[in-house]
């Protein structure tokens, strides 16, 4: 987040497009709520008739995949109607002229054709973002970054934001809500293909001579393999090792049974993990972890907050936290990894990173620390780009609309798009362990609009075989009016009904996200022989 | 200007302006109490509670309302410039009592369960029995052994108090609380269980203990963990004292009396063995070795003489000698026929073990009827099965005569009667002239009662300082637990005479937690409070619809060998719980006591405003019956003051209380809890509930006057990046709160990061680190499992190149984490084939 939750509450406009934060960021969805109560105007851009949705003072119902357009056409509308921010744009950006030859062409009724937005929506959709003089945030999520143009659409929402001069001001910004507790703080440390820890690439000298000295190796410079490529590498045989910490990829990705045959055909797999996933009953070595509780450690949250993780209690049996595990092995590779505790590997990464600079354990035990911080008195940062961007000018990169990957057709008319659901959490198999939470919410359902249901003669309750080119579950349908019609939505997080077999493994090209948010589907009704 | 300043308490307080009272003096640190106040909002039904007293109120035109003039509630009152408040004077906290006695009227419920408050040792009874129905077997044991370092033998031996005043028995039977007890013991035991129970700082203080058995391994293991440095001096070769001595195999097993005397050991603690105190030490040694204080904890080993003509016959034994004979594994020529002279439960264990060795006759001689016997009646039962007679309303004469050919002594009897009843209506039993007869047996064991000495303690100039009883027993100030000497304590049967273990260790504790202040110069930590809720005194205040809804379940049957089995040898007799039998019957507790203990508002006020409930009164039957249909929150309006925090603190507008009318004093009547359908179960109004009224269902287990870390961290689910409190207790998380002040959050969390951590502790956690062999996953040491990784990676990076091998790291894992992983791909394998699931 480019801001932080609290100053929601300065904001004069929110703009929540792609996210359900009621249901994947409670406690966020909680002050978006109140800041509503308080006044702010909410404009929603969602194909779910979500809570905010159905409580904004502008529902855009899109259609799914379509935001790069819907974007596009705000800017159109904005530039037409001279909405946009003339001084901030001046002083701060740079590349506003690619951005009038782009969304030209993006006129209302073109816009219309792709979204199913008609223009008097559009246009008081657009004036009330561009609102001038007013602080106006804008909040997404994965509905947003989930697709093949994942990218695509969060640069189209930059390029909204610098246009009306939304950025660095309380109550304004670009805010991505994460998906998990520590996203922010993986990408932060470099766990990525493409990137040093703290966002510094892969060719720069001057950072990787100072990584190199203090490691005492030379680095690889040679870019590496996206998640969602490995699978891939594997199969062509030029992957032949994976080591995996934490994650189900058996679960949790796109075409997930792709990754199944890639895990039987690779050599060798070590997992680390806390449960008997199903990932690790496919490895060779599995290594018992510590789970949040019982280790030390720091955590950064989507408002780019550093906060402790603390060790209450001792882990199960055997079981080491994983940074223990980690330097183990590293040690019994030849290369020795010195640390006593997890505030020295804290310190290490303090001095590494530019962001991280300021911050010590010791002034963690107040309270998070928004970075960046680079000093030991910096307070933290709650609003970035104040004044500048991290860059200098902000950089216009406007973008063409392209339609998802795979749409209906006759074959696989409907549209598959995947959620969250308050109670439970990923794969579940953390909060599946309480026994509230079964209560909660005791079975996957499918949500089909009563329109669609009506079609195929399926109630509440039906049970159906939802089918993409590449898998097939059996779920039981909840018919409502919350799924646009023509879509299927269903929860990700139920073992019994593992939906990302069914789901599209087309990576975004820049940051290889997969499309989990769209797929074609048919369904049918099953039969009753066929429930036992 | 925008301050006023004001004086609180006389003191100056500068404050921005327009804050009320409440708010003024929270920002100063001056703690005014309220049961209802929620910032932002007002109560309906005040509390009263945070009334102040204003100087000259007039002057800054304020009417009083309430029938005090000059006092006013400070959450509705802001604060102006110039005014004198007042926050504890005598007509504050007279307003203030009063309130609190009208508003405990309605509250109706348990604060501690009855078997708490009858457990001599204050065990939280209620809270092992609900860590066993959660399988939390060793959170259990360590709960139980915050208070009593004994529980292998005392879940053996126990009279069980706690039984007798169960709720269970108004709807069926009593819960087994003593069988659940040993069930952890033991559990713990064949798990081998670490419990890493916690110990202070050195303190550099030592202290000597005399004697090992209950009283002073107890007092042992407590003075250990508070820090000092503790040597146990023992006459015998062995520790454990009565429980070794005395209590047959049958009954307290060796094996496991080793294992329990070692956990105490591995604390720390030094052991002197065969040292007899006053033969080969004094106290004055132990004060010129550097002692800084002893515990006498030597127990009543000494019997009372039979006192007949011959008994100084080779084949009469004292019970003591006897029992300690047969514990010693020493062969005796006991005969055929035997007799035990005595009542108590000593002739019980007696009598029992003549049985065993396979006498054809046991008989146990008592002057009385067997309802008199001051043995426990539950021991007498199980010697009566296992075939020991019973010569009632009879005493020994002599054992002078001649006996046959057919046995060794003659024993001379005589009949008793019961005399007229004395003047506290006690009949002596008085023998019946002309009466006699003769009992011909071959041993005698007598069991007359017990004392720590037999006249004076011997051994040098402070022994002979130390005050004896008339009754053999030392004498000790049962507060201080102090002896005649200085820096001499003394506890268990050595003071008492003959007592149940339990009640040893207590009066061991007492001793440690007296000790303890008297070398560091400390006070004693206050006693905990007697003031107590509750749902009736005895059986008969106790309403039954209290058990509407409660099924009859009965309790379960403790396994043990038939008596024709168990008599043949010395093993164990009764056979322990399985789990899923300790599980069922952990489930009949009726959970009496307050689960919100601990955070219980009302009764922390009432404690320190001194409310007499018992005199102004107090909730007597039940009005309202226990809701259970939300899935995270039990609803007891019971407990109920009408404070309308829950309504209040909601954040979704999700709760709403209802009063169908509320009465002059404020009292509400006809109470109404309901959920809208909006609600989102994060649990706030629990939280902020300030009686038991709103409970976690899945908190069951009560915590008591004991320690609780409360450890601030992140939540981890979604990125919101919640600060979350743990309360956690030994190695158990019980709850999960958070903190209103803290940012992002400010107390709110949703279902997930308030109720969904039951993962941590679940069974199926990974415990071992696993290698495939043979295709099959196998646990095996860490080092082989590094061994097989890096082998693996290794070979891998030497065939095909360090891009051959690729990381996933772990968006949900640290920070310090995530780094590593990617230094150890980057470094140890050479490649940028990293990668986590930020994506996904």
């Amino acid at each position: 987040m480019t801001n932080s939750i609290a100053d929601v509450m300065d904001s004069d406009v929110i703009f929540i497009i792609g996210s359900n934060a009621d249901t994947s960021h409670p406690t966020i969805g909680l002050r978006l709520h109140q800041a509503a109560a308080r006044g702010a105007r909410l404009l929603v851009a969602d194909p779910r008739g979500t809570d905010f949705a159905r409580m904004a003072d502008i529902w855009m119902r899109v259609n799914p995949g379509s935001d790069v357009a819907l974007l596009n056409g705000m800017m159109h509308i904005i530039l037409e109607e001279d909405l946009w921010d003339r001084e901030f744009v001046a002083e701060r950006t740079e590349n506003l002229e690619e951005v009038e030859i782009v969304t030209a062409k993006y006129t209302p009724a073109y816009v219309e054709k792709i979204t199913g937005i008609g223009e008097e929506q559009l246009r008081q959709a657009a004036r009330l973002y561009a609102s001038p003089g007013k602080r106006c945030s804008i909040f997404y999520g994965m509905g947003l970054a989930h697709h093949a143009t994942g990218t695509d659409n969060v640069k189209s929402v930059a390029n909204l934001a610098m246009l009306c001069g939304k950025l660095g001001v309380p109550g304004g910004g670009i805010n991505p809500l994460r998906g998990q507790n520590n996203v922010q703080g993986a990408c932060d440390m470099g766990a990525l293909f493409n990137t040093l820890p703290g966002y510094s690439g892969l060719d720069k000298d001057d950072i990787f001579s100072k990584y190199e000295k203090l490691w005492g190796v030379t680095l690889p410079r040679r870019k590496g393999k996206a998640a969602t490529e490995v699978w891939d590498g594997i199969m062509e045989g030029e992957i032949h090792g994976l080591y995996i910490m934490g994650e189900d990829p058996v679960l949790a990705d796109p075409n997930a049974l792709h990754a199944v045959r890639a895990l039987e055909k690779i050599d060798l797999l070590v997992v680390q993990e806390i449960f008997m996933t199903e990932t690790a009953k496919m490895a060779d070595v599995v290594f018992p972890a510590a789970c949040y509780a019982e280790k030390d450690g720091t955590f950064t949250s989507t408002e780019r907050r550093v906060q402790r993780v603390r060790k209450v209690v001792d882990p199960p049996g055997e079981a080491r936290p994983d940074w223990r595990i980690i330097c183990a092995l590293s040690d019994k590779m030849g290369y020795q990894m010195n640390y006593g505790s997890a505030e020295d590997i804290f310190n290490e990464i303090a001095l590494l990173l530019p962001q991280y600079s300021g911050i010590t354990y010791q002034r963690l035990d107040k309270g998070g620390l928004q970075w960046p911080v680079p000093n030991q008195d910096h307070p933290g940062t709650p609003v970035l780009h104040v004044g500048k961007f991290t860059r200098g000018r902000g950089l216009f990169i406007p973008e063409d609309f392209t339609p998802p990957r795979e749409m209906p057709d006759g074959e696989y008319p409907l549209i598959l798009t995947t959620v969250r659901e308050i109670p439970r959490y990923n794969f579940d198999s953390m909060t599946g362990k309480t026994k509230c939470i079964d209560e909660l919410c005791p079975e996957c359902l499918a949500e089909m609009n009563p329109v669609d249901a009506g079609k195929y003669g399926i109630e509440d309750r039906t049970w159906i075989r939802i089918t993409s080119r590449r898998g097939s579950v059996m779920v039981r349908a909840a018919v409502n009016e919350k799924t646009q019609q023509g879509t299927v939505t269903v929860p990700y997080h139920y073992a019994e009904v593992p939906i990302n077999n069914l789901t599209l493994n087309d990576l975004d090209p820049l940051s290889r996200s997969p499309q989990y948010k769209i797929c074609s589907v048919k369904i049918e009704i099953v039969k009753e022989e066929d429930l036992s | 200007m925008h301050t006023v300043t004001l004086t609180i308490n006389d003191n100056a307080v500068v404050a921005e302006r327009n804050l009320t009272i409440l708010e003024v003096a929270e920002r100063a640190g001056i703690t005014i109490p309220a049961l209802c106040h929620v910032k932002g909002s007002r109560s309906d039904n005040p509390c009263e509670l945070c009334v102040v007293e204003i100087a000259g109120f007039e002057k800054h035109g304020l009417k009083s309302t309430l029938d005090t003039a000059g006092l006013f509630c400070a959450c509705s009152t802001v604060a102006q410039d110039g005014m004198a408040v007042l926050t504890n004077s005598p007509a504050v906290i007279a307003h203030r009592r009063e309130r609190l006695a009208i508003i405990s009227q309605t509250h109706f419920g348990d604060c501690k369960a009855p078997c708490n408050l009858t457990c001599p040792g204050q065990i939280n009874v209620q809270g092992y029995i609900a860590h066993v129905a959660k399988g939390e077997y060793e959170e259990a044991l360590r709960l139980i052994m915050e208070r009593n370092p004994v529980p292998f033998s005392v879940g053996r031996v126990c009279p069980r108090f706690c039984e007798t005043r169960c709720r269970r028995i108004l709807v069926d039977e009593p819960v087994s609380i003593n069988h659940l007890k040993r069930f952890v013991a033991d559990w713990c035991m064949s798990h081998d269980v670490d419990l890493k129970i916690s110990r202070e700082k050195p303190s550099g203080k030592r202290i000597a203990v005399i004697g090992g058995g209950p009283a002073g391994l107890t007092a042992a293991f407590f003075l250990t963990r508070m820090g000092h440095d503790v040597t146990i001096f023992e006459a015998a070769p062995k520790l454990g004292g009565a429980l070794r001595y005395g209590f047959p195999e049958y009954k307290v097993p060796k094996d496991v009396l080793d294992y329990e005397v070692n956990s105490i050991l591995k604390m720390g603690i030094s052991i002197r063995l065969s040292q007899k105190w006053g033969r080969n030490f004094t106290l004055q040694d132990l004060k010129d070795r550097g002692f800084d204080a002893t515990f006498i904890g030597i127990g009543a080993g000494v019997s009372q003489p039979l006192d007949i003509p011959c008994a100084e016959n080779t084949h009469v034994y004292t019970a003591t000698r006897f029992l300690r004979a047969i514990n010693e594994g020493r062969v005796l020529d006991v005969g055929r026929r035997a007799v035990v002279i005595g009542g108590n439960n000593i002739a019980m264990e007696a009598a029992r073990s003549l049985v065993r060795l396979g006498l054809e006759e046991v008989t146990i001689i008592y002057p009385r009827a067997k309802v008199e016997m001051p043995a426990n009646q539950r021991n007498i039962r199980e010697a009566e099965n296992e075939g020991v007679q019973f010569l009632l309303m009879a005493s020994p004469l002599d054992i002078c005569g001649q006996a046959n050919k057919k046995s060794r002594i003659k024993l001379g009897l005589i009949r008793m009667k019961l005399g007229e009843p004395d003047k506290r209506g006690r009949r002596e039993p008085l023998p019946i002239p002309g009466s006699n007869h003769d009992l011909y047996v071959d041993f005698v064991v007598s069991s007359l009662g017990q004392m720590a000495v037999d006249g004076k303690f011997k051994g040098g100039e402070l022994e002979s300082l130390l005050d004896v009883s008339p009754r053999g027993t030392l004498a000790a100030n049962p507060r201080t637990s102090q002896t005649s000497v200085e820096g001499v304590f003394a506890g268990g049967d050595a003071v008492t005479g003959p007592k149940s273990v339990i009640q040893a260790v207590v009066a061991a504790r007492r001793a440690a937690e007296n000790i303890h202040a008297y070398v560091t110069g400390q006070a004693k930590a206050a006693a905990e409070s007697r003031f107590n809720f509750t749902r009736g005194k005895s059986f008969d205040d106790v309403d039954f619809k209290n058990f509407d809804g409660i099924n009859i379940k009965l309790r379960g049957k403790m396994p043990e060998r038939p008596a024709d089995r168990s008599t043949q040898d010395f093993d164990e007799v009764k056979l322990g719980f399985t789990e899923r039998m300790a599980r069922r019957e952990a489930e009949r507790c009726l959970s009496c006591g307050c689960t919100a203990f601990e955070r219980c508002e009302l009764r922390q006020l009432d404690i320190e405003y001194d409310v007499n409930i018992n005199k102004t009164g107090m909730g007597k039957i039940p009005l309202y019956t226990k809701e259970q249909s939300h899935p995270a929150i039990l609803v007891d309006r019971n407990k109920c003051i009408f404070c309308q925090r829950c309504e209040r603190s909601c954040e979704y507008d999700a709760l709403e209380l209802r009063a169908a009318s509320v009465d002059k004093y404020g009292h509400p009547l006809g109470l109404e809890i309901i959920f809208k359908d909006n609600c989102v179960s994060c649990g706030k109004c629990v939280d902020n509930c300030p009686t038991g009224a709103l409970n976690k269902k899945s908190r069951i287990v009560p915590i008591q006057a004991e320690a609780v870390r409360r450890v601030r961290t992140t939540c981890p689910y979604c990125g919101a990046g919640c600060q979350i409190i743990l309360m956690v207790k030994g190695q158990t998380i019980m709850e999960v709160t958070a903190d209103p002040d803290q940012a992002p959050n400010y107390g709110a969390l949703c279902v997930k990061g308030r109720f969904a951590h039951d993962f941590i502790q679940h069974r199926d956690r990974l415990k071992h680190p696993m290698v495939r062999k043979n295709g099959v996953l196998a646990e095996t040491s860490w080092e082989e499992a590094i061994e097989v990784a890096a082998k693996g990676f290794f070979d891998l990076k030497a065939m095909y190149g360090p891009d051959s091998i690729a990381g996933f790291s772990c968006a949900r894992a640290t920070n310090e984490e995530n780094f590593l992983l990617q230094k150890f791909m980057r470094t140890s394998i050479g490649t940028n084939n990293i990668e986590h699931c930020a994506r996904l």
